[in-house]
């Protein structure tokens, strides 16, 4: 019974080996389930659309791409585990992990043992993408800190000629607690007065609370850097409140539907990818490839995965075959992609920028008169040196 | 396109909270109102884990994901009964109460005989494989049940400049219906004596010749249907979200703190978790919102680890 159970492992691991040879293994680890799973998942199931795509397509290079996803459900431990399968079973020579920001130290830390470049899509950019870059992480993220906020705040600051009253709220998380620091600070530098400061629970059953506190502080405007159920929670229960204030959040995935859904002009969404009512080829692209794969997520949520396809692609094309990850490590730091309209700039990467060269935002909101989304501006352009 | 300049404008405009009665009055209000909601929310779920553990001294750890499950069943009602608000909530009630006779059936019935430790993890672990099928089944993403229904939570103007939104009031309300409802039933109906004395002596209960299994499976339906109720109405309130089940931990200190095995003191220690937490938030500081139910259960473990109405023999045997 041993030897029949030892010669079935060694048969799995040949045929797992072969397999590997003839195609581009790239791994990834996601947090597909657990609190987190409504920002991750939509960007798993785009990535998993768009290399089937590419393979029905015949691949990249004559060999198809071979995406292995596995589910850590934001949980460190279990993102080591990931990686290290994907690097030792599944012979991965890329790694994505798009997962909370505790599960990157396990990661980074699997990844560097065995030289295989991670990529974070979907998920917060850690420090070491930004200029000067770390070798061997990347990230494409839209989202960026500190720019985020700074373009926010400069918009605030331009809609009103007397200075804005503004209240702040993030999520008890350290990534968006320290945004938010930064923010209060910023605005102050900006001279705007900053209100009052709501860090609020992922786990919370009630936002009237937190609305209660800052309502009371009668901000003119709130600015908000959180995961989205926090953000649209809060302007909710704020506006249940009698406030009649502006609120600008960042433009998750699940923004455009919420923006539709809510439909008040007040509520300001920043973001770098376009919404899908500009109704961009792409998009019509997007939208017809998961109307096929009758994705469970709707299209409208799947540009970072798609932009994450995208320079996948592209790396692994210039890296040609056969393939190492030392090969796709240096296609990756020579790389500009053209992302068709859904971000405003190609993105590139050089040896010393992992992130992007250029972080260009669009400010939606809903316009009650045309009854539909706005783009109330364009073009708050920031270079990344 | 800017709309029309709502810079500080909008906060000279009327807002009920800040501008109509005196602030402090009314934050006053408010604050109060906002107690009786969470203690509310946590009342309707925590009873769930006293009816179960008074009947049959298990401690029920799926409850979170039960109440996750009711909202869930009312997305799926929403969508088969289009606009029609009351015959999707009354089917989901419906399906929800047979999902707790079903796990019973299934899962707690074949526990009959074993350790109380083995009753516990296995609810713990049909916690996980509820919260995994929910995703599968219904997805990640955010939600609104009351979409397809057309109903939207708006904000009811309280005497005092105080607000409350539609489905908050219908949980405080609903929460205070089901109480009396359980008081009523335990105290005076045939199988709400049963289910009492089961719970008491359940070796005398069954020699006098009460089917004990239908006793079980009634107190986790029962179970199963409160928190479901709590599920549904916060869904309806602010959105169904995949980590719903979270809740059910945090209500869990509410039923300690007021006694395991006592209704009346789950929503006393309701309310007590309730008041503490917003007023952290709102006087010292919000991070502290999220451990104090368990600071609060803390201190009960240390002062009266029974819990403010609980027996004591209970705890001991426990």
């Amino acid at each position: 019974m041993l030897r029949l159970l030892l010669g079935v492992v060694i048969a799995a691991a040949f045929v797992n080996a072969a397999a590997a040879e003839d195609a581009y293994v790239v791994g990834m680890t996601a947090g597909l389930t657990g609190p987190t799973a409504s920002t991750f998942a939509p960007v798993a199931e785009a990535m998993r659309i768009y290399f089937d795509r590419v393979n029905a397509a015949g691949g990249i290079n004559g060999r198809p791409v071979k995406l292995v996803i596995l589910d850590d459900q934001g949980e460190p431990q279990k993102a080591g585990a990931n990686v290290k399968q994907l690097l030792t079973w599944n012979n991965a020579i890329l790694l994505i992990d798009s997962s909370l920001s505790s599960t990157f130290a396990p990661a980074i830390g699997e990844a560097k043992r065995a030289n295989v470049p991670l990529l974070f899509i979907g998920s917060v950019c850690p420090k070491e993408v930004y200029p000067p870059a770390e070798a061997g992480q990347y990230c494409t993220t839209a989202f960026a800190s500190n720019f985020d906020s700074r373009a926010s705040l400069t918009f605030v600051k331009g809609t009103s000629s007397e200075p804005a009253r503004i209240g702040f709220a993030a999520a008890t998380i350290p990534v968006s607690r320290a945004e938010i620091d930064f923010a209060e600070k910023y605005a102050t530098d900006l001279g705007m007065a900053a209100v009052d400061k709501e860090l609020i629970p992922p786990t919370t059953a009630d936002f009237t609370p937190f609305a209660t506190k800052l309502v009371a502080a009668k901000p003119s405007w709130v600015y908000s850097w959180a995961a989205w159920v926090i953000q649209v929670q809060l302007f909710e229960a704020m506006r249940r409140l009698g406030w009649e204030g502006n609120f600008i959040g960042w433009a998750h995935q699940e923004a455009e539907d919420e923006l539709k859904r809510l439909k008040d002009p007040h509520l300001y969404v920043i973001g770098a990818n376009a919404l899908f009512q500009e109704q961009l080829p792409v998009q019509k692209e997007i939208e017809g490839a998961a109307a096929k794969a009758a994705s469970r997520y709707p299209a409208n949520q799947m540009s970072e995965g798609w932009i994450g396809g995208l320079m996948i692609e592209a790396a692994l094309e210039h890296a040609s075959w056969p393939v190492t990850a030392a090969k796709v490590q240096d296609a990756l730091q020579n790389l500009q992609v053209d992302m068709k309209g859904i971000r405003a700039a190609p993105m590139e990467w050089t040896q010393t920028n992992h992130f992007r060269t250029l972080q260009s935002y669009r400010i939606y909101n809903w316009d009650a008169a045309k009854g539909q989304i706005a783009t109330t501006k364009k073009g708050l352009d920031y270079e990344i040196k | 396109m800017l709309p029309p300049p709502c810079g500080l404008a909008a906060t000279s405009r009327k807002s009920a909270l800040v501008n109509s009665a005196p602030l402090q009055r009314t934050l006053l209000l408010q604050l109060v109102v906002n107690m009786l909601v969470l203690a509310s929310i946590y009342a309707l779920i925590a009873c769930g884990y006293v009816l179960i553990y008074r009947v049959s001294r298990v401690m029920n750890l799926a409850q979170g994901e039960l109440m996750m499950l009711g909202a869930y069943l009312l997305l799926t009602t929403a969508s088969v009964f289009h606009k029609n608000a009351e015959l999707a909530i009354g089917a989901a009630v419906v399906l929800s109460t047979c999902c707790g006779i079903l796990v019973y059936i299934f899962l707690m019935r074949k526990m009959t005989g074993e350790s109380v430790l083995a009753a516990v993890l296995a609810t713990i672990a049909l916690g996980i494989l509820l919260r995994g099928l929910m995703i599968l089944i219904w997805s990640a993403q955010q939600q609104y049940p009351g979409q397809s229904l057309g109903l939207t939570s708006t904000a009811i103007a309280l005497p005092g400049g105080a607000r409350v939104s539609t489905f908050a009031a219908a949980l405080i309300v609903i929460n205070a219906l089901t109480y009396a409802s359980l008081f009523v039933f335990l105290r005076f109906g045939r199988w709400g004596l049963r289910m009492r004395a089961a719970g008491q002596n359940p070796l005398l209960a069954a020699q006098r010749g009460i089917k004990l299994h239908a006793i079980y499976a009634l107190a986790w339906a029962l179970s199963t249907m409160t928190g479901s109720l709590a599920g549904m109405l916060i869904a309806l309130d602010s959105g169904l979200t995949a980590n719903m089940a979270v809740l059910g931990l945090k209500a869990f200190p509410a039923a300690l703190v007021g006694g395991l095995d006592s209704l009346l003191g789950t929503l006393i220690g309701a309310a007590i978790v309730a008041a503490a937490e917003i007023l952290s938030i709102q006087y010292v500081d919000p991070l502290l919102s999220d451990v104090m139910p368990f600071l609060v259960l803390l201190a009960m473990l240390i002062v009266r680890p029974w819990g403010l109405f609980g027996t004591r023999e209970d705890l001991d045997r426990v």
